[in-house]
């Protein structure tokens, strides 16, 4: 959770009124998903400037202590999900172990992340090993969809993130990936230590 | 050795650290000190063979890929051994040096492992955090927010063929035989005009020759590209519905003029 920073900092500007809060508040508890604001507004005929600020100040009430939800900015839309530092004690409830990515597939997700659209052999050139069990595993698990074929000779396919990859970092769109670093960057990390 | 042992795919070699060649290449890099803005190429080389020789007497297997850097090292490490060729001061391009290939290599392998860090140290769903599922509600299409794409069609169409077990009926060889045009036709006529909804699967089991299918298929897909269908799905994996953006009569010259075209190339 290292850099985070939450979406609403300060109090709210604007009053909003309690029934569109409390209206907000509903539709994205039955949605489940993630609500973008276009669809709130229209389904409340209100405008987005006013649903907006009905989100800011929602966000802004479940930074508080004593709440358990987060108001999430996910693929586009708006989520309500359990705050993070709750998850130990949901796993215990549920009785079930948590989702987890092996390191294989994180790399191959941070290169598709990062270089879509992407062919096999170019995610394979980066991790130098063979990749197509665990790009199979990331299709399968629709995180990584086939977008196309590569204009080149032999045709490969050509892989991209989904909206489900979005969901489950939590990322509002692709533009929100941390940046990568730079080479020079790399080259520094690099140099010998002085002892 | 039996033949099977010879289709095995390619080993990993999963050591406690290393995950593939160019992650003991790097290691090799850092555990040495190397600077990689001054790499000599006959140290990492060295440093390299020399550990795949500790890997050969621990008994490991040696996957390929281990053994293909190896051989792209030794041929860069001869060249730095060699004296170089003066270079031509008459504005000949200098060729790029290897070892910067190696080092681009080495940085971006650096760089992804770190983003793949980054992306593990993000909020996971299911996870960190958990949401809900909605409730069930009766009768409600909406469209993806993404849309159905190609791909997603042909799995269910897949999904369909492998459903519909009765068997194909005996083909009658004479004529031309259907035409995507005739069969975006009938999607059209069965959707009834603007507005009008069928279901895919429903109009893909009621035709009774798998050329058809393909063609009715493809006949969608067309429909779909020209958007003269909206194609909505209620549920990941659900029936994808049709919804007819043109009327009956609307001119359908455009997608049989196109493809009669592209038959005659």
């Amino acid at each position: 959770m290292s850099g985070e920073v939450r979406p609403f900092p300060g109090a709210p500007e604007h009053e909003v009124s309690p029934e569109l809060l409390g209206a907000v508040e509903a539709l994205l508890f039955s949605a489940g998903h993630p609500v973008p604001m276009v669809e709130l507004a229209l389904a409340l005929d209100q405008d987005l400037q006013e649903v907006g600020r009905a989100i800011e100040v929602l966000g802004w009430k479940y930074g508080a202590p004593d709440r358990g939800i987060d108001l999430v900015h996910v693929d586009g839309g708006w989520q309500l999900q359990s705050q993070p530092r709750f998850a130990q004690v949901i796993l215990k409830l549920r009785g079930g172990k948590p989702l987890k990515l092996s390191r294989p597939a994180l790399e191959v997700l941070a290169v598709v992340a990062y270089r879509q659209p992407v062919t096999r052999h170019e995610i394979e050139g980066v991790r130098g090993v063979d990749s197509g069990g665990v790009l199979k595993g990331l299709l399968d698990r629709q995180l990584v969809r086939v977008s196309g074929r590569r204009e080149e000779p032999g045709r490969p396919l050509e892989y991209a993130t989904t909206p489900d990859f979005l969901r489950m970092f939590s990322m509002p769109s692709l533009g929100s990936l941390p940046t990568l670093k730079e080479r020079e960057e790399l080259m520094r990390d690099a140099e010998p230590e002085e002892e | 050795m039996s033949i099977a042992a010879f289709q095995q795919p390619a080993w990993t070699v999963h050591t406690e650290v290393f995950d593939g060649p160019l992650d003991l290449l790097l290691h090799l890099v850092r555990r040495d000190g190397i600077d990689l803005r001054q790499i000599s190429i006959r140290r990492i080389a060295d440093a390299y063979l020399e550990y795949l020789d500790k890997m050969y007497e621990v008994h490991l297997g040696i996957a390929a890929e281990y053994l293909v850097l190896a051989a792209t090292l030794c041929p860069l490490k001869s060249l730095e051994i060699l004296p170089r060729p003066p270079t031509d001061a008459s504005g000949e391009e200098e060729p790029v040096d290897p070892r910067q290939v190696l080092v681009q290599r080495l940085l971006d392998h650096e760089r992804f492992r770190q983003a793949a860090d980054q992306l593990d140290q993000q909020r996971m769903l299911g996870r960190d955090t958990f949401a809900r599922e909605p409730a069930e509600l009766e009768g409600i299409e909406r469209p993806l927010v993404a849309g159905i794409d190609a791909f997603g069609l042909l799995d269910l169409y897949h999904e369909l063929l492998r459903k519909r077990s009765t068997p194909e009926p005996t083909y009658d060889l004479r004529g031309r035989g259907p035409d995507i045009g005739s069969c975006v036709r009938r999607v059209v006529e069965r959707l009834g005009g603007k507005g009008g909804r069928a279901i895919f699967s429903e109009i893909i089991l009621d035709i009774p020759t798998r050329v058809e299918r393909i063609l009715t298929f493809l006949a969608v897909l067309e429909m779909a590209r020209l958007q003269w269908v909206q194609l909505e799905q209620k549920e990941h994996l659900g029936d994808v519905v049709l919804v007819s953006q043109i009327e009956v009569d609307a001119d359908l010259s455009v997608v049989v003029g196109r493809i009669q075209m592209e038959g005659g190339e």
